[in-house]
């Protein structure tokens, strides 16, 4: 494509008054645009008519000096065949730097400077950008939906996928349809008033499943292969079928904690009285709750326990107060007791409590330790601190101890290196995700034949990771999505929300797929990493870095990229020595440029530079808060948006300092347990990288106070300027880079 | 308007000063007031001791079916406990239809019916949204200038329905008595408990209640207590020496009806109409100091 | 540290027979209610403690607490409990069925509320004069008297300021009965026998 491009400059907001425009259009002209327009408020209806009128003309890359590339998208949007570079006038120049200094005679000139670096690194970035061309399948993008898991979740992610007219293969390892829903015998109330328990609705969902032309059933089947990738997995079945499919939803829910782990502590396995939750449905759904004149039950048994789970399961207590009810109805004159650290019903289960209270249930709260179960006389006895009355009790003439056990996800336990690394060296981080993965070697649900492993990479548990606060069904392996209580424990009522949700993510990651595009969190991004082969030198990082198992590896480990995986995170392009891996319009080449594009003063100026490599999930529109709030910070910092942290290049660390660029941080999201990184491990690789910098500043006989990498989180506004007065301090400290003039 | 008045027992007879006002503040306000005829007494606070809560819902239901047999006006109830009392056989009567039931059942036995419906109003609920006090404000006469009181609503008058006011932290009467034009201390005590019915018999155990009531309106440079309860009333002014014994204090704190304050402010007569000469701990010599 | 061993024909009892006495099963021992008492620095166990005590069967303990009697009544408890409990109603059958069992949480209390309710049994009414005169006067004939003459310089200031009515002694003369006493007395009568724990 022939480039004709234009440039626009804003003389909205203020901008007009700030900044001296002839110098501005000498700079773009030195970069190489002659053709530059003003106009007073770019956004306006004449303004973008302005503009339109260009590209009606024949421009197709522009750059618009006006305000943040995060805002007025819409006006200046001009089709996906013209590019867009935005430089941001007024959050980063106008907004933030003071008009001018008391005393000083060169008012403005610092933000003039500014205004000038950042037109420069866009007219670069102009340049070297080129419009993107999503990338297409070989074969026919298929959008089929594979649902692996027959119970709740799974029948329930089957029907919706199916209302919406794809293809669906449900998968079930049992020999029926149902899994844990089969063997319960009542729900708990999840109907207003809550009083009444329910039916499970199970017979109602098999028929409406069989009833479904596009829904194939396989029971007593597994999934032996998932090669591929979204839009064109091949499944290979147990039973010896293949088939291809757009998109999968794992939902193959849970598995009871051990009961046999807590004998000790809880005598199970002494006597048929004490018995698990588990158990008791069972009992219940055999009708076999008659005769039980005393019931206790035992919350948090082997739960939010440091030996057992370390976690609350969120359902046990509705479970219990379900069961208790179920013992009060066959008997109402059973005393039934519920022995408890804290009786957690999240939703309306609330309502739940109150109705077994009603029923005369009676709860009593205990401590830390386990109660003591006894037998005297043929029945079981409990001793137990009761924290209310501050004083042991005993409860005795109990025909029954249910041990409320928590819930496991049935998924094998995946701990990733990167993930595991905080506040642990490397090798021991790797050591422990080698044995996470030796111990979820002998089983996989899917089988992947992906580079990274066959199992989806969990965060803590054996949970498939996910960010779950804005992607919940998300996993890190595009196109397969977790739902119900393999994702998380949660009750029936949510499973079903659960699946809902991940079988529409599953179709749109499909449909993604087909076109090309990226699913969230860089929806509709049509570019995608390309690889120049004949620079690799097979060093694997790409391969083993990519948080989302995008790019497998053949034997000779050359990487095999798979851009349907792929979420566009640049994380391969940061992690790779050669840089041979590049996007269309985000490549090493151009972001180096851009740095080098900086006016950097001589050293007797007094004006340090420092450059700042923001994330642009989260870091940079805490930047552009921060300016609109009227912090100010030093005109020396210049921001450069990069799609993640972990598409940090180190060379551009070495092509700044030795540009003379006193400088560098590193703006990104939190990482660790509670990492906020959109692309998971991002933020957490840079920082594992930059922890090897000291190696290239030595080199380059330079500080490493030089360089700082900075957790910024989203709301963090007020931090900014903070962060930056400080870091501006320390190079003031180190003095001014010696490579200036270089 | 017409309103029933339910006087209840205290105001017959230690709570007298309350209904003189009450009478006087309706007069002024051209409110007609009519007694509910034979009527009984709420039960009040103590009732439990000799009856079940059905008989004292019973006495409640009694009254509420005079009430409605008589006109069915709206009932104000100025003692706080009787309109407790009341509201609370009332809410529970429209509720509970099995109570409803039950009570009519009760009440066969006298020869009477309750349909439900009928209003229990407090005193300040009837003054505050029924007249509003803007109208409270072009009545006053002789407004109280500088007179500095501590609004003190105790418990029964809010809570537990919280029906015409906050149950934590109430406003209307403070606005009632800045529309007079007194100026009303901030107090944290203003619906804190007094002692209310048991004072009177673990006076030992309830001192520090009333002492803490009392204190605080001194500390904040109040003239007076203004309250809307009989029973804050008695329990706070007429044991005054008692507790000053008890807790080694020296307290000399009028404790005042905020409708004898009305019947003044609205160019009363000092005896006749703000019945002020019943009150043990006299507020003459400070309401020399505003200009009523 | 004593083990209290779990019974629960108290807790049945108290549902059956006490006023507002199934309430107590809603409690989950959030405690508002005891740190929102006004006496709750005078109690030994409060609202909370009690339920629990209840459900644990410790009937010696319950009946026998001067707790049950100490309630001002002031409702913080009943409108801050998220339970909705009534407690403050809760308190007061348990008071009223510890007294009919002869049990006296609180004599000074029970004393006064008994001569309260007698005179409403009576008359009707609650005659200010007459109800603390039978009062005092139950300590027997002489501690009557003192307890009396204790109490004059109040009656005396309220009869003063036109507060109270005169009486040589209670009785004296005699309260006033409403019209319809007797048919008030009926109605008392027939609550009383449809009160729960009394039916049948």
């Amino acid at each position: 494509m022939d480039k004709n491009q234009a440039c626009y400059l804003c003389k909205g907001c203020g901008l007009g008054e700030a900044l001296d425009f002839e110098n501005l259009e000498e700079v773009l002209g030195e970069a190489g645009i002659s053709e530059v327009k003003t106009h007073d408020a770019l956004c306006s209806p004449e303004g973008v008519a302005l503009i339109q009128g260009d590209v009606d003309g024949g421009v197709n890359a522009m750059l618009i000096g006006a305000c943040s590339s995060r805002v007025k998208n819409d006006e200046f949007n001009f089709g996906s065949e013209v590019i867009v570079e935005r430089a941001s006038l007024r959050e980063q120049v106008l907004y933030c730097s003071e008009a001018e200094y008391e005393g000083e005679e060169e008012a403005g000139e610092d933000r003039q400077m500014l205004a000038a670096d950042y037109l420069r690194m866009s007219a670069v970035k102009l340049t070297k950008s080129n419009v993107p061309v999503p990338f297409q399948l070989e074969l026919e993008p298929e959008t089929a939906l594979l649902v692996v898991g027959g119970g709740v979740a799974g029948i329930n992610a089957a029907l919706a996928g199916a209302k919406t007219g794809v293809q669906v293969y449900l998968v079930e390892k049992e020999a029926a349809l149902g899994g844990f829903l089969g063997k319960m015998a009542k729900l708990a109330p999840e109907t207003p008033p809550y009083q009444e328990l329910e039916d499970t609705g199970l017979t109602e969902l098999v028929a409406q499943v069989e009833a479904d032309d596009k829904i194939k059933v396989y029971t007593g089947t597994t999934v032996d292969k998932t090669e591929g990738a979204p839009g064109n997995f091949t499944i290979t079945l147990s039973g010896g079928d293949s088939f291809r499919c757009g998109a999968i939803v794992q939902a193959t829910g849970w598995l009871p904690y051990e009961p046999e782990k807590l004998a000790e502590e809880l005598a199970y396995g002494s006597n048929p009285g004490i018995i698990t939750n588990v158990d008791m449905e069972a009992k219940a759904k055999a009708g076999d709750l008659g005769g039980l004149n005393g019931v206790a039950f035992i919350q948090c048994a082997g739960s939010r326990d440091q030996n057992h789970l370390p976690y609350c399961s969120a359902v046990c207590c509705t479970v219990s107060l379900k069961q208790a009810m179920m013992v009060k109805e066959a008997n109402p004159e059973a005393a039934v007791y519920v022995i408890y650290k804290d009786i957690r019903t999240p939703g309306q289960s609330e309502e739940v409590y109150r109705e077994a209270q009603r029923k005369g249930v009676v709860f009593i709260r205990r401590d830390e330790d386990y109660p003591k179960i006894s037998e005297s006389g043929g029945k079981l006895a409990i001793e137990t601190m009761d924290m209310t009355l501050n004083d042991t009790v005993e409860i005795d003439e109990l025909d029954m101890v249910v041990l409320a056990t928590g819930l496991k996800p049935n998924n094998p336990k995946v701990v990733d290196a990167p993930l595991v690394a905080l506040g642990m060296d490397q090798e021991a981080a790797k050591k422990l995700a080698a044995e996470s993965k030796a111990q979820c070697d002998d089983w996989s649900v899917l089988n992947l034949q992906y580079r990274q492993g066959p199992n989806l990479p969990t965060l803590k548990y054996a949970y498939p990771d996910s960010h779950f606060i804005c992607f919940p069904y998300e996993t890190r392996r595009t196109g397969i999505y977790a739902a119900g209580t393999v994702r998380r424990p949660m009750r029936v009522s949510q499973a079903v929300e659960d699946a809902t949700g991940a079988a529409l993510k599953a179709i749109q990651a499909a449909h993604a797929a087909a076109e090309g595009v990226a699913v969230h969190p860089r929806s509709g991004d049509m570019s995608f990493p390309e690889f120049a082969m004949q620079r690799c030198t097979q060093c694997k990082r790409c391969t083993e870095e990519c948080p989302f198992g995008a790019i497998n590896e053949d034997e000779k480990a050359n990487p095999l990229p798979n851009p349907t995986r792929c979420r566009r995170c640049g994380v391969c392009m940061g992690a790779c020595p050669e840089r041979i891996i590049s996007f269309k319009n985000y490549s090493v080449d151009m972001i180096g440029s851009m740095i080098k594009s900086i006016d950097v003063p001589e050293e007797d100026e007094e004006k340090p530079r420092v450059i700042v490599l923001a994330c642009e999930n989260d870091a940079l529109p805490a930047i552009d808060m921060a300016a609109r709030k009227g912090h100010k910070w030093s005109p020396y910092i210049r921001f450069i948006p990069v799609r993640c942290l972990g598409s940090v290049n180190l060379v551009w660390i070495a092509d700044a300092l030795s540009s003379g660029i006193d400088g560098v941080m590193l703006f990104g999201c939190r990482h660790g347990e509670d990492y906020q990184c959109h692309f998971i491990k991002g933020s957490e690789l840079a920082n594992v990288r930059m922890s090897k910098i000291s190696e290239t500043l030595d080199r380059l006989v330079l500080e490493s106070d030089r360089v700082r990498v900075e957790e910024i989180s989203f709301n963090e506004v007020d931090r900014v300027p903070e962060i930056i007065a400080e870091f501006m301090e320390t190079i003031e400290e180190v003095g001014p880079n010696p490579y200036k003039g270089f | 308007m017409t309103y029933f008045l339910y006087p209840g027992c205290s105001l017959e007879a230690g709570g007298s000063h309350y209904q003189v006002s009450v009478e006087a503040v309706a007069k002024a306000l051209g409110l007609t007031l009519k007694e509910i005829a034979d009527w009984n007494c709420c039960g009040a606070s103590i009732h439990y001791v000799g009856g079940t809560e059905l008989q004292t819902k019973t006495l409640n239901a009694r009254n509420l079916a005079l009430a409605q047999n008589q006109g069915g006006y709206d009932i104000i109830a100025p003692c706080s406990s009787c309109y407790i009392q009341m509201i609370k056989t009332a809410h529970e009567f429209e509720e509970d239809p099995k109570l409803a039931e039950e009570l009519n059942q009760i009440l066969a036995e006298g020869g009477l019916n309750y349909t439900g419906g009928v209003k229990v109003r407090h005193v300040l609920d009837v003054l505050y949204n029924d007249l509003g006090v803007e109208r409270l404000a072009a009545a006053v006469k002789k407004p109280l200038t500088g007179l500095k009181v501590a609004s003190y609503y105790g418990c029964q008058t809010t809570r537990p329905y919280g029906e015409y006011d906050s149950v934590e932290n109430p406003h209307t009467m403070d606005e009632i008595l800045e529309a007079l034009g007194a100026e009303v201390v901030p107090f944290e005590h203003k619906a804190k408990c007094c002692g209310s019915g048991i004072f009177f018999t673990e006076m030992e155990t309830c001192a520090p209640l009333a002492g803490g009531i009392l204190g605080e309106a001194e500390e904040r440079g109040a003239d007076m207590i203004v309250t809307a309860c009989p029973m804050c009333q008695m329990n706070l002014e007429i044991y005054q020496p008692r507790l000053n014994k008890m807790l080694g204090t020296e307290y000399d704190m009028p404790v005042v009806f905020v409708t004898q304050l009305m019947a003044l402010a609205f160019g009363g007569d000092f005896k006749k109409d703000a019945a002020l000469d019943r009150n043990i701990v006299s507020a003459a010599e400070v309401l020399k100091k505003s200009a009523a | 540290m004593a083990t209290k061993a779990y019974d629960k024909s108290f807790r049945e009892e108290v549902y059956q027979n006490v006023d507002s006495g199934e309430d107590v099963k809603l409690c989950m021992q959030c405690g508002v209610c005891g740190i929102t008492c006004p006496l709750r620095g005078e109690m030994t166990h409060g609202p909370r403690q009690l339920w629990s005590l209840i459900r644990a069967g410790k009937r010696e303990e319950v009946m026998n607490s001067p707790d049950i009697m100490l309630c001002t009544s002031c409702y913080s408890c009943k409108v801050r409990c998220p339970r909705g409990v009534k407690v403050i109603d809760v308190m007061h059958g348990l008071a009223h069925y510890a007294l009919e069992q002869g049990i006296v949480p609180r004599k000074e209390t029970a004393k006064f509320g008994k001569a309260f309710w007698d005179s409403i049994y009576k008359t009707g009414r609650v005659d200010e004069t007459e109800v603390p005169m039978r009062y005092t006067m139950m300590a027997g004939p002489i501690h009557g008297i003192f307890n009396m003459l204790e109490m004059m310089d109040i009656g005396r200031a309220l009869l003063a300021h036109k507060r109270m009515k005169f009486k040589i002694g209670p009785g004296l003369p005699p309260s006033k009965k409403i019209r319809g006493m007797k048919g008030l007395k009926k109605m008392l009568d027939k609550a009383k026998s449809m009160s729960p724990g009394k039916e049948g």
